[in-house]
This record gives structure tokens, sequence and C-alpha cells, in this order.
């Protein structure tokens, strides 16, 4: 085996080693830990903020829904919806949510906050 | 040389190989995902496959799908509007006591279906139960406990037997006036699996509707094995007390939760016996487990009005149907079939039986 021989075998192992894990990041970003990455609030299906979860990060903003303004809460890696103006208020009996795929509901408002990351659940029949 | 050029060979070879599988990886798995606010819930489709064009289309066909079928059974539409005009259970109602209504077939489905399931569960399920639901105002916003007597007289409006379908004429007829449909338990379920199938026919092989916590899958998931599907704890708000791995079908839920108020220190909810006339005290959750959305709907009311006992062993009867339940008092209990794509999380909770 020459030289140059030993070099493309060694070049064969780096691509090998290369596309194994391009191919196989997403299973590993996958199953990576049940911590939510970002916060996502829509109103009637259109994303209107996005909010990136910081450890002991606290922050809340006003949403306007279809039946007037909601107030989210932001606590770390957890959010809630505060106040909100319907009647029902199911919402807020909800309470927190911290794990990805998880989501706080309004209909009345047509107002959803989201839960994004590696969700341990595809759904949640209810 | 000739040895280099067989592993550079080698080298193009494999570095092809990674190059296809990484295009077919990340083509076949493109997800386009939507959510619409429509039959009093929140609806999402997500769906996977190569042409996001192609995607999209789907998605809105079958967008349009669910807002045909929530026309067609809108209970709630006021007479002189257009919705009215288009709800086929308004018109029905309207005529109860009087003639045959003209229906469209996607109706007259439902409540054959319906009927059947009348018919089989003696009474438990119902779609006549408009007058009681009226009565105790579930479908308003202040429900309240009826006097046992208003009970008594809304009970002689309810009841399938007086529901006459005419499948030849596509006609529906309510035989007495003050008689009502209520399809409440029917047509999300339907309009879902009608969602699915316009998925189906743009050729989607990967999809999950969730329409308000009723489930439909098509295929399995993004990783290519089965869904995993949660069952809502029915009394812890963001937890689940099991998980269902489902592959090309639907879990539809029906629970005590929901929709409910407190009268004399009692809390009552919206799921009423229609053979009583208050609400089915049995269970705290069950969910139906079969491909058909439709079909999981109204079985999931079915299993929730009858005893634990009696739901086992209708699910046990129907081909294809499983059902996992949590009881009034806190016992877990599934059908056999299930186990093996169920993992129970009963917690300190519940009791889990396992012996059937």
């Amino acid at each position: 085996m020459t030289r140059a021989d030993k070099f493309l075998l060694v070049g064969i192992l780096l691509a090998s080693l290369v596309s194994g894990t391009a191919l196989y990041s997403r299973f590993f970003l996958d199953s990576a830990g049940a911590e939510p990455v970002q916060a996502v609030v829509t109103v009637s299906g259109k994303a209107i903020r996005t909010i990136a979860l910081q450890p002991g990060a606290r922050s809340s903003f006003v949403v306007q829904g279809r039946r007037g303004a909601s107030k989210v809460e932001v606590d770390g890696m957890r959010v809630r919806m505060q106040q909100a103006p319907c009647e029902n208020g199911i919402c807020l009996k909800q309470g927190w949510i911290e794990h990805p795929g998880q989501s706080v509901v309004c209909v009345p408002g047509e107002t959803v906050i989201r839960l994004e990351g590696a969700a341990p659940l595809d759904a949640v029949t209810r | 040389m000739s040895k280099r050029a067989t592993v550079i060979g080698c080298l193009l070879a494999l570095l092809l190989i990674a190059g296809l599988a990484l295009l077919r990886h990340s083509g076949a798995n493109r997800e386009y995902s939507s959510e619409q606010f429509l039959m009093d819930t929140l609806v999402s489709i997500k769906v996977y496959g190569n042409d996001r064009e192609t995607l999209k289309t789907a998605v809105a066909e079958a967008y349009a799908e669910m807002h045909r079928i929530a026309e067609l059974a809108d209970g709630f539409a006021q007479p002189g509007t257009a919705a009215y005009q288009s709800s086929d259970v308004c018109r029905i109602n309207a005529q109860a006591g009087k003639g045959p209504v003209p229906v469209d077939a996607d109706t007259l489905a439902m409540l054959v279906l319906a009927k059947k399931y009348y018919e089989l569960s003696e009474g438990a399920f119902d779609v006549t139960v408009g007058p009681l639901m009226d009565l105790w105002g579930f479908g308003g916003k202040n429900p309240h406990l009826p006097a046992p007597d208003q009970i008594k007289a809304a009970l002689r409006s309810v009841g399938s037997q007086d529901l006459v379908l005419n499948e030849q004429d596509r006609t529906v007829l309510l035989r007495k006036e003050g008689m009502k449909l209520d399809l409440g338990a029917v047509a999300k379920g339907y309009a879902t699996e009608k969602a699915l199938q316009a998925l189906k026919k743009r050729g989607i092989e990967k999809a999950l509707i969730d329409a308000g916590g009723n489930i439909r899958v098509l295929g399995q998931n993004v990783h290519d094995s089965a869904w995993r599907i949660g069952v809502k704890d029915p009394r812890k708000s963001n937890e689940v007390v099991a998980v269902l791995a489902l592959e090309d079908t639907s879990a539809v839920t029906s629970a005590d939760y929901y929709r409910g108020f407190e009268a004399g220190g009692k809390r009552y909810h919206h799921i009423l016996d229609p053979r009583t006339g208050y609400p089915a005290a049995h269970h705290m959750t069950v969910t139906a487990v079969t491909q058909d959305a439709g079909q999981a709907d109204i079985l999931s009311t079915v299993f929730f009005v009858l005893a634990p006992e009696k739901a086992l062993q209708l699910a046990e009867k129907l081909a294809g149907v499983e059902l996992f339940l949590v009881t009034a008092d806190g016992l877990i209990r599934h059908t056999p079939s299930l186990r093996g794509r169920l993992e129970v999380q009963p917690g300190a909770a519940y009791r889990y039986d396992q012996s059937r």
C-alpha cells in the first residue's frame, strides 16, 4: 500500500463518519432532552410572536385575540395564559405548560400558545 | 495504480450513496402544518411529503371538507342566514313532526352511522338528544341543573326510533314535533375522516389530524415508527395517563372534564345518558381506538355512557375496535388487544387492572 492509498483510506473513513453523522444527526437532535426551545403564539392560525425560552428569564406581554387582549406570562422554560377576556377561562385553568408539544388553546379568542422543541409525544387525545 | 483507482471508485460510490440517502431522507420528511378554528375547537393538520405545493393543496382540501361537514351539521345557525340554509340539521329540526327533508349524502351517512350505534348500544347513544342538551343549556353560556319533571318531559322528545332515514330518497324525518338532532358526538369525527380521505387522494402517506383532541393518524410518523399519542390525565391538566403507539388509525376521547358546571357541591358535565337525561357517571375518561375517526367519535360517547364492563364487552365484540378507560373510582382498564401498543402511566392517582 502506497502512502497515497493510506491517505485515501483515511479519506474514506472520514467521509463515512461525516455522512453517517449527517444522516443520523436528525435522530440525535430529536431524541435530545425534553426542554422546550421556544414558545410560539398564534392568533387565528397566524404566528404573531415567537419567544426563545431561557432559564431564569421572566417576561409577560399582551396578545390581541378575537375577543380582545390576553396576557401571556413567560417564566424561564414555562409559559401560561395569565389573563384572558373569554367567559369560560379554560385556558387560564390550564396553568403552566413546560414540555415541548404542549399548548394552551383559547377557542373564543382563537389564540394558541405552543411550546416547540423535541416533543416526546406526537399528540394528546383528550 | 489499479488499487488506487479501486479505492477512488469506492470513495465516490460511498459519497453518492450517502448523498442520495440524505436527499431522500430530507425530501420525504418535509413537513407542512396548519391550524384553523372550526367546529368550536382548534383543528391542526400536519402532513409530510416531498413537494410543498402538493402538501399545501392537500391540507387546504382537507380543511374544505371539514368546513363542508361543519356547515351541514351546524345546529346553532340562525333562521334567515346563509348558514341556516346550508345546515341540514337545522332544516331537519325545523321540520320535526311535519315532513321529511332532502339532505346531503354525508348528512345521511352520519345519521345512518349514528342510528346503527343507537341500536347497538340499546339507546345509550342517541343523536336525538337535542331537547335534553337544550334543557341543560350545554350549547349556551349558562348550563344549569334542570328540575326532575323538566327532564322527564324532555325525555319524551328523545329517541332515535322516531328518526326515519330514507336512503333511497335521501330524506330524513323526525317523526315527533319537539324532537331535535344534536350531532355533537358525530360530526367532528366524521369530518376528520373526510379530511383524512382528502389528504390520501393527494397521495399523502404520513399525516396527523388533531381536531380538538380527536386524533387521526395516517401511516407512520416522521421517524418511520408508530405515532406516540398521549391520553390526557383526566385530573391533571398537563399530564398524560397513558401513551398509545398508533399507525393509520384514530383515537377519540370522551371525558368528564369538559363543559361542566357545579351545582349544590356536585359537578355536572355535558355527556348525557339519553336514557336517564342525566350526565353519565361511570367514567372519568374513555378513549376509543379504531381506524375510522367517525366511528371512533361515536364509540367514545357510547363507551362513556355504558358501564365499564359493558363498554369493554362491546369493544371486544366489534372488529378492529379497542378501548382504554379510567373508571369514576380511578381504575384503569383496557381491551386486551391494546396490550403491546399501550404504555400505562398510572402514577399514584389511579389503579391499573391488567387482569383483562
